[in-house]
Parts: C-alpha cells; structure tokens; sequence
C-alpha cells in the first residue's frame, strides 16, 4: 500500500535528466496501487466473514478486528507515546481507500501539462498520493494525522511552483495559512484526546469509549469543537472556506484533482470516524451548528458559484458547496444521514477528479478559463464536451451518476432532524446547481464559437483513459449503490457509536 | 417459457431496448448516420409491439409489480439486525421495479406509438441535420426515460426517471445548440422543471415519513401537504400555471421533438403521475389541483388566441388540454383525465407533425401570417392537419369530442364553476384552432416561401395519415368513456355518470364548438391581418404577451436569486475573503508577515515553514 510512497524515493534518486521515468515510474506506481485497491475492494466482504468466523471462534481476537478492520498490519513506531504503525479497512476505509487510488492514478495521467522541473513535481504527486491513502487506512490517530499532514504539504509548493495566473502567490500563502491553521486546531483536538486516553490507537480510543470511559461532557465539548472547526476548515467549512475556489482555480491540474477530490475528503473522514463515535456528548452540543453552518456551505456558495466567469472558481464554488451536503449528513448523525455523507465523499471525489481533469485540458488548449472568452466548444471537441456535460449534470445531481444516490440519502437522512434545512439544501441542489452548471454550458459550450476564439483539439486516443475511467466509475455507483453502501454500512461499531449522538431538533 | 412470463418480463424488454440504443450511438455508432438511426427506429419499433401485445393480452397478473434489483438500501433488518436507526426513522430500501398494470400498459402503448411515429417522421425531417446520429441517440435516451416513468413501481424509481426525462427533454430542446434561443430555452425548460421537483422530492420525502413505503401498490391516503407537495412536481413537468413559462419556449427544439415530448409524452407524465399516485389526495388537495387544471387551461387558450407562429399556438394549445386533463383529476376523474390524455397524444402529435411538414415545406417559415393556401399544395398535410384540429376543437364523433365530453362530465358533477370554465375553453379551442387552420392552409399564400411550398415525403406523410385515423377512430375504439374505465376498476365508481351530467356535457360542449368554428370562420376567411387587436385593442396586447408572466418572472428572479447571488459573491470577495483574512483573523495575516520577514517571500519559504512545523511537533513528541 505504500506503493507511491516507496516510488517516490525510487524517484528522488534518479537524476534529473531523465525525463520520462518519473512519469512512467508514477503512472506505474498509481496504478499498482489502484490494482491493490481494487483487489481489497472485492475480497472485502470475504475476509470480513472470514474474520467474524475469527470473532467467533477465538476469544482474544484483536481489538481492530472486532471492530470491523480488516487487512490490518502492526509495528510498533514510537513506543514511548504509544504511537505505532497500525493500518487496516473497515466499510469506511474501503471505499475511501478505492476512490482515492483511482483519483491518484487519473491525476498521474492527467499531470502531462507539466513541462518543467519533472521530478520535484512528480515526487510530490507520489507523497500526497501515498499519504492520504494511508491516512485513509490509519489505525493510529497520530499515524493518521501524519500522513494526512505528509499529502497536505505538497499541495502547498504545488501551487506556487507549477501553479497558473496572476493570484498563484497569494492562493499559495492563503492556502497554507488556512490550511496549517486547520491541522494545528485538529492536532490540539487530537492531544487532548490523548492525555485522556493514553493511546493514540483509534480502536483502543474506541473501545474505551464504548465502554463508558469517556471524557466529561465540557471537555467532550472543547475537543469537538477543536476537531469539528479544524477538520472544518480542511474541508471548507463555511465561513472558512474561501481558500478553496482560489486555491484550486491557481492550482495545477493533477493538484486540484487530488486535493479537491481527495485529500479534501481527510477532514470530513475523520469527523465520521473519531468525532462522533469518542465524543457523542460533544456532538449533541455542536451538531446543530454544524447544521447551520452547512447551509452556508450549501446555499450561500451556490448562490456565489452562480457568479463566477471562471471555470475553476465556478467548479471549485460548487466543490464547497457538495461538502456541504456531507456535512447535512454527518449533522444528522443517524445510519442513513452517515452512509449517504460518504456516498458523496466518493462520489464527489471521482466527480472533482473528473471536473478539474477536464477544466485541466482545457486550459492547456486555450490558457484560459475565462467563460467570457470561450463558446461554442461542444462543436469543436466533441469528446470533450460531451464529457463536460456530464461532469455538470452529475455535479447538479441527476440521477444515474453517484453524488445523486449519495445526495438523496442524505436528504433522507437529515430530513427528520432538520427538515427546515434540508428543503433549504434541496433548492439549492436541484435549482440553484442546475442554474450554474447550466450556464457553463451555456456558455462554454453552446452557441457559435467566436472569431477570436483559440484553436483547440479535442482529447485523443490514450489521454481519454482517465477522464473514461472516472466517469464509468461514477455511473456504475450512480447505477448500482449497492456496491458501496454494503460496504460502508459493515462499519457497524463506527456507526452504533456515532448514531447514539442524538441531535437537539433545532426546528 | 410461460405466457405469464412473457407478460412478466416484456416491459424490461420495452424499458432496456432504447437504453441500448443510445449507447450503441453514443459509443460505436456516431459516424454512421443511417445505422444510429435505423437502431434508434428498431428499439422504438420492438417497444411498440411488445406494447400492443401487452396490451392486448388477457393477464392474470393485475396490478403486479415485478422486481429487477435492490438499488440499494441502508438499516434494512434481514441486513443488519445490529444496526438502529434512530427514533422512528424507517429503513431505506430503494427498489428498482417494473409496474405491470391496465394503466401503464394503456401509457405504454401511447408513448411507444407515438415514439415510433416521430421516430419515422424525423428519419426525413433531420435528413439535412449536421447531429443526426446524436439526434436519435437523445430520441433512444428520451424513450428510455419516458418508459422508465411509465414503468415505474414506486416513487423514488419514479423521480429517477422524472429527472432523466428532464434531462434528455433539455438535450433535445437545445439540439441546435449554435442558436442561442434554442440554448436558452433548453435551460430555462431543465430550471423551471427543477423548481417543481423540489416540492415533488419534499412530498416524496413526507409520503416515506409517514407511510413508510414508497411502493406505488401500498400507497394510502397522506396528508394534504404530502400530496400538494407531490402535485408540484406534476405542475413543473406538465407545465401547469404558475411553472408553464417553459413549455412555449421549448418549441424552439426540432419539430419531432415538440410532437413527441412537448404535446403527446412527457408533458402528459405529470396528468399519469398525478393518476398514479391518486390515492394519496385530500379532498382539499383535489380541490387546488382542480382550479390550477382550469386556470391553466383558461390561460393558455386565451393566449393562444393571439399567437402567430403556427408552433406556439399548439404549444399553448397544448397547456390548455394539460390543464384540462389535470382539473379532470382534480374533479375526481383520473379515467376521464387519461381517457383525454390518449386521444390528445394522438391528435395534438398529429397537428405538431403536420405543423413539421408545413415548416419543412416552407423553409422553417413558422409566422401563419407569412403562410396562406397550403391547402392546394400539401394536400395530405392540410387533410390531416384538418382532421387533428377538428378532433382537438371537440367536433362532434371525433375522438376529442369523446374524452372532453367525459372531462365535462366531471366538472358538471363536482363544480359549477369549473363545467363553466370548461365549457369556455371548448369554444376558445375550437375558435383559435379555426384561425390557425384558416389562415395557414386557406387564402392566398402571403410569402415565397409559401408560394414554392410542396408536399412532403413519404416518411413524413405516413405517420399523419396514421395518427389522423387514430384522431378519428380513438374514441369509438373506446366507445366513450363506459368501455374505457372497465379497465381502471379500482377508479370505476368514481366516475361521473348521471343522466344530467351527461346531457349538460354534450349539449355545453357542442355548442360551443358550434360558436367557436362559426366565429372563426366568420372572423378570418379571407383577411389578411388579424382584425383581433383593432377590436379588443389593450386586452389582445396582453393576451399576446402572455399577460406579461414572463416579464413577472424575469423581474423576480433579477430582484431575488440573483442579488442574493451577486451580494454572496460580494461579501465572500470583500468580507470573508478581504476583512475576514486581514482585519478579524489579522493575528493570522500578523504571523505571515513575520515569517515573511525571516524569508525571502517566494513560495518555497511556504512549505518550508510547514516542514519546519512539522519538525518542531516532532521535536515535540520525541524529547
């Protein structure tokens, strides 16, 4: 699983002048990993049977097992703070796990626009890569945060090295601001745990949760706020979210396509995870904040989407204002709510690799994403177009891609809790993102193509691959959710322990 | 293999058919224009069939709905039995399933028939069309949609198939995309559609809170809100006054396509839904549906009176008889309300198609004012055209005089009001389809375009002749409305059947058709303008601009939705992103001027700072 992680040391050896390795070299080590991945994906639900018979029949089975992690390997790292290499999968983990590799291997393909300094960039493809897949598979809240901070970092020079346009210093420096700022309310948050619990271990964190060892209520409170506004500001939580449209407009494109579509994800995974299971007197106080909050995310940045003439900024907006959905679910804190939050986090993340791989193309045909400039484009690239429709209408929820399965279970599931909200949420998903995304058609594609308009080639034969992957992936969840709700849903003790929280009926 | 089981699976067959299709021209076949087309008439073509074979086979299966697969569910007990779902919350369990009943068998049969009729129609039509293979391949993707509706056993499968209908209608609409009316009109359809569906997926959302299920066979009655809620998605998709703006603008798409999804099939999916789900309404719910049906039905055909593009008027025509057909439900008469709808869908397809004819002939000329003596030139075309509108006035012995006279019914009994309304109606219809008749086919041809106009291909005639004996046949096949509610049982009582009713109905409506074609023909044989706007001067002025709702709406949507978005974008730009970063959370902005000062200010210092962060929690942890 660390494959990209070994690959990018590989790489760092090897000088400079040899260009092509570092781009085969990453393509071959994404695509070991999404191969791995994949393979986990389908003996899933094998080795968790076997490990229930485990459960059964031996006594002392592993604390991770019990709890659903399968796959799960141990050494020991820092032993003094009880921190150690401990990963492994549960339901959650899995699909996460799926989403991110594919991401990965799609933004390696997609990272072609890069001309200079190959190397550096392409190792830090490979870091953040590696890192966030194995901060998906973490067992070890240190472990996790580390790797996370390891995919985190990269973003950063990312987008002030390799980054577009006038803003790339300023996005670059407000970025890591923000960002650094998130991790370090989240790390606090993380700390306090520890000096309650002594371990660093998420199933031992769990366990003794379970088992009523838990924090007082204040102090429950003050480590849900630290992670809910930390990890909230990771993910855009509004009103912290503006970093994210300017990041990823300035971003280049294998960047945006990872950090949209899935280091993003970290914070909303972590809230799933180890918020709501150790802290559900916490949450009782914060979740319906978090409710309000979210309609920030979802209605206010909607309607700012609506506004936006460039592309990215208009996807990067709507990239806000899905989180939102998520945050709808986690706020709800009930079965349904939680599954459909992480139905969109996958969704999402195939669909935000996909938007910011095609706005990607664009630019390297035009050097603009500007949607005053550019019209008529359907006539001129076909493939293109066609799958930049697509990429919309998913985008604006209809039924057949995966974010629309995963919006309406949220809206199932929050609906009983916050009924206000979720009509709220439901106007803006169905009529507020029809109205944007309809206009990017409108404009990009639709009607004549200027004069002034640049020349532009369509997308062929070999560089179809990722966008095609991508988008086969997101209809296949769209036509078959069962595939990943079976999954998520066998993260039984994470969601017995998270649903417990119950939310005060803010209406 | 059984009869049974042919009933049994035939209508995934119908369902997955066009599916295929349009993936073959999506992916194999776009460069191959005769092949698309011949596999997207074929899909149209088995569906037909197996539709009338449907239709006519004597079933045991009534009422049944056969399962395909678990779309998913979530908390499902034979599942996880550990899992709780909090207080009161019902497990989710979406099933994707195929509804096999008198009334989808009746819906299937018009929607296919009509498919394959407009199918045929455009395979002359589009012939000159730069995107015909990706025509037909959103005409294969339209089908699947439509049947999808059709087919569906619950509410949830239902808005999947609503929403893709939406989409596909919006592709179609905008096929000519280089033209920016037809791009605009695309989206302002998908948006207004939108609107409504919010308030359907509410409804759908507080029918599962309280019932549970959402299976169509195990709905009860729910609450009044429940059941508006619901009935706005029927008021978006079958355009009904206040979302109908859409439904005008749409006949900027090909002409096919206005005959097959914006007259006879998709607008009609909302009257279907609204009959399928008849149960769960109120008494007070039927009461709104009523009058929004009748001002629908009101509006539209006062404004039609003073159309002149020959493609609008059947558009707003075609709202009028929408409306119609939904205060036909609201009165308690769902047999009625799709007894209407099969006859429209055969005559209002016909008139759209034939309306295809006259703009192909003419060279897109679609003012009725710049068109004149067609009737000498298209033979064919002005027979049927004759027929279709004679059928659609309500002309006594033709199938429109049948189904609005079971619709007339209804009001008598419910309401008085409402019969009046109706009644009214009958006379505009007769009167402006009398006009568009009149000036398009009769006097003198007023422009080149018509002077050169002859008479269509065979393709295109065929499918005129046979919709315009289907216009006159229809209702004798049903023999009124007793022969068409044995197959509705469950709604046969409701039906309105006393000997007053019936004379008021017959007598209202046949003289008011009566005055409308006199009145018709008096007022336009042989002008040359219309003589309306001298005579009834301010009220014809806003009769043809659609008393100005567009302009309404235009107004709000500026005033509303869009500040709020222009003044988001503001404070996110100027407060949150401007003020925010640099005077609240200046501490932030005051750290990352000093670090700034110990570096040179390029952006590697940036991430060199994080390492260092990274070292120092390190640094941290280990000493």
């Amino acid at each position: 699983m660390g494959l990209p992680l070994v690959m990018a040391i590989i790489l760092a050896l090897i000088p400079r002048e040899n260009r092509s390795i570092f781009r085969y070299g990453t393509l071959a080590a994404t695509f070991g990993s999404l191969l791995i991945a994949i393979y986990v994906f389908a003996q899933f639900e094998n080795r968790l049977d076997e490990a229930k018979d485990e459960i059964t029949f031996i006594e002392a089975a592993p604390l991770a097992t019990q709890y659903g992690y399968i796959f799960t390997q141990r050494s020991d790292w820092i032993e003094s703070l009880g921190i150690s290499y401990h990963v492994g999968v549960d339901g959650i983990g899995v699909v996460m796990v799926l989403m991110a590799a594919l991401v990965a291997f799609a933004a390696a393909c997609c990272a072609r626009e890069i001309q200079t300094r190959q190397k550096e960039f392409y190792i830090l493809l490979l870091l953040m890569s590696g890192g966030i897949l194995g901060a998906f598979m973490s067992l070890d809240l240190f472990l996790m945060y580390f790797l996370h901070e390891l995919a985190l970092v990269p973003t950063f020079i990312m987008i002030g090295v390799w980054g577009r346009g006038q803003n790339k210093e300023f996005a670059a420096y407000k970025i890591t601001l923000y960002l650094s700022i998130g991790a370090l309310l989240t790390l606090a948050g993380l700390i306090l745990l520890y000096l309650h619990y002594k371990t660093f271990s998420l199933v031992e964190v769990l366990h003794a949760a379970d088992i009523g060892n838990a924090l007082t209520n204040d102090s429950q409170s003050l480590v849900f706020a630290l992670l809910m506004f930390g990890l909230g500001i990771l993910v855009s939580l509004w009103p912290f979210h503006t970093w994210a449209p300017i990041g990823y407009a300035a971003a280049p494109t294998a960047t945006a396509m990872m950090h949209a579509g899935v280091i993003k994800k970290f914070g909303l995974f972590m809230l799933i995870k180890v918020a709501l299971p150790v802290l559900p007197a916490g949450a009782q106080v914060w979740l319906p904040v978090l409710a309000l909050l979210c309609l920030g995310n979802i209605l206010y940045c909607g309607l700012v989407a609506m506004r936006q003439k460039d592309l990215n900024l208009l996807i990067g907006n709507s990239s806000v204002a899905h989180m939102g959905f998520v945050f709808l679910g986690i706020a709800s804190a009930t079965l349904i709510g939680l599954t459909g939050a992480v139905m969109v986090m996958v969704a999402h993340g195939l669909l935000a690799g996909l938007a910011f791989g095609l706005s990607g193309y664009l630019h390297q045909q035009t050097r603009t994403l500007d949607m005053e400039k550019i019209q008529g484009l359907l006539a001129s690239m076909p493939f293109w177009g066609t799958l930049m429709i697509m990429a919309l209408m998913a985008g604006c929820g209809l039924p057949g891609f995966a974010n629309f399965a995963g919006e309406l279970t949220v809206f199932f599931g929050a609906w009983e809790t916050y009924p206000v909200i979720t009509g709220i949420a439901m106007w803006s998903a169905l009529v507020i993102g029809a109205v944007y995304m309809l206009r990017a058609i409108r404009k990009l594609l639709h009607g004549k193509k200027g004069e002034t308009a640049p020349e532009v080639e369509d997308i062929t034969s070999w560089q179809r691959l990722p966008y095609a992957i991508l988008l086969t992936v997101l209809l296949l969840f769209g036509f078959y959710p069962r595939l990943i709700t079976e999954k998520i849903n066998q993260s039984e003790p994470t969601f017995r322990q998270a649903t417990a929280v119950q939310p005060e009926e803010t209406e | 293999m059984s009869k049974e089981q042919v009933i049994q699976y035939l209508p995934l067959v119908i369902l997955l058919a066009p599916l295929l299709s349009a993936i073959l021209i999506l992916l194999f076949t776009s460069k191959f224009k005769r092949l698309s087309a011949g596999i997207s008439v074929g899909a149209v073509a088995l569906g037909l069939g197996a539709s009338i074979f449907l239709f006519v086979a004597e079933s045991n299966i009534v009422g049944g709905s056969t399962p395909v697969y678990t779309w998913f569910s979530i908390g499902n007990a034979g599942q996880n039995a550990l899992l709780p779902n909090g207080p009161g919350v019902n497990p989710l369990v979406f099933d994707i399933s195929l509804q096999n009943d008198s009334l989808s068998r009746l819906m299937l049969l018009v929607v296919t028939l009509v498919g394959t009729l407009v199918h045929v129609f455009s395979l002359a039509y589009m012939r000159q069309d730069q995107g015909y293979s990706r025509y037909f391949g959103a005409l294969s993707f339209f089908m699947f949609s439509m049947l999808g509706i059709v087919l569906s056993a619950n509410l949830v499968m239902m808005f999947i198939f609503w929403e893709l209908v939406g989409v596909s209608s919006y592709l179609l609409i905008s096929h000519w995309f280089e033209k920016p009316a037809a791009a605009d009109a695309g989206k302002k359809a998908f948006i207004t559609n939108r609107i409504g569906d919010v308030g359907f997926l509410l409804g759908i959302l507080l029918v599962w809170q309280q019932a549970g299920s959402l299976a169509f066979d195990s709905l009860g009655p729910a609450t009044t809100l429940a059941g508006l809620l619901i009935f706005c998605g029927a008021v978006g998709k079958s355009a009904q006054f206040p979302l109908h703006i859409w439904l005008p603008d749409a006949m900027e798409g090909p002409t096919p396509v206005s005959a097959l999804i914006h007259a006879a099939t998709m607008v009609a999916a909302g009257v279907y839904m609204i009959c399928r789900v008849f149960v769960l309404f109120t008494p007070e719910a039927l009461e709104v549906i009523a009058w929004t049906g009748a001002v629908t039905a009101l509006l539209a055909a006062l404004i039609a009176v003073q159309q002149n593009d020959i493609k609008r008027i059947l558009a707003y025509s075609t709202l009028s008889q929408l409306g119609y057909m939904v205060m036909a439900v609201g009165c308690g008469g769902p047999a009625a309300s799709m007894f209407h709808l099969t006859t429209h869908a055969a005559f209002k397809a016909l008139l759209f198609l034939g309306a295809g004819a006259v703009i192909y002939a003419c060279h897109h000329e679609q003012n009725i004012w710049k068109l004149g003596n067609l009737k000498n030139k298209m033979e064919w075309t002005s027979r049927t055209f004759v027929i279709g509108a004679l059928a659609l006035s309500g002309f006594p012995l033709l199938s429109g005089f049948f189904s609005k006279d079971a619709i007339l019914m209804q009001a008598y009994e419910h309401q008085m009001p409402l019969f009046i309304i109706g009644v009214f109606v009958a006379f505009l219809t007769a009167f402006y389809m009398t006009r568009c008749v009149i000036v398009t086919f009769f006097g003198e041809a007023r422009s080149d375009h018509a002077k050169e106009a002859e008479e269509v291909p065979g393709e295109m005639v065929a499918p005129l002749v046979i919709l315009a004996l289907l216009s006159i046949g229809l209702g004798w096949g049903f023999i009124g409305l007793s022969g068409f509610t044995e197959g509705f049982s469950k709604w046969k009582d409701l039906a309105a059947h006393s000997d007053a009713a019936h004379n008021a109905a017959m007598i209202g409506g046949t003289i008011a058709v009566t005055i409308g074609l006199t009145a018709g023909w008096k007022i336009y044989h042989g002008s040359e303008t219309d003589p309306l706007p001298e005579k009834l001067k301010d009220v014809a002025q806003w009769m043809s601009d659609k008393f100005y709702l567009d302009e309404l709406y235009g107004f709000l949507n500026r005033w509303t939705q869009e500040k709020l978005s222009f003044a988001a974008d503001w404070f996110d730009r100027w407060i949150i992103a401007g003020l925010g970063v640099k005077g609240t959370s200046g501490a932030v902005d005051i750290t990352g001027c000093l670090l700034r000062l110990f570096q040179t200010g390029n952006v590697q210092t940036y991430a060199l700072l994080t390492v260092i962060g990274l070292l120092f929690i390190l640094a941290l942890i280990l000493f």
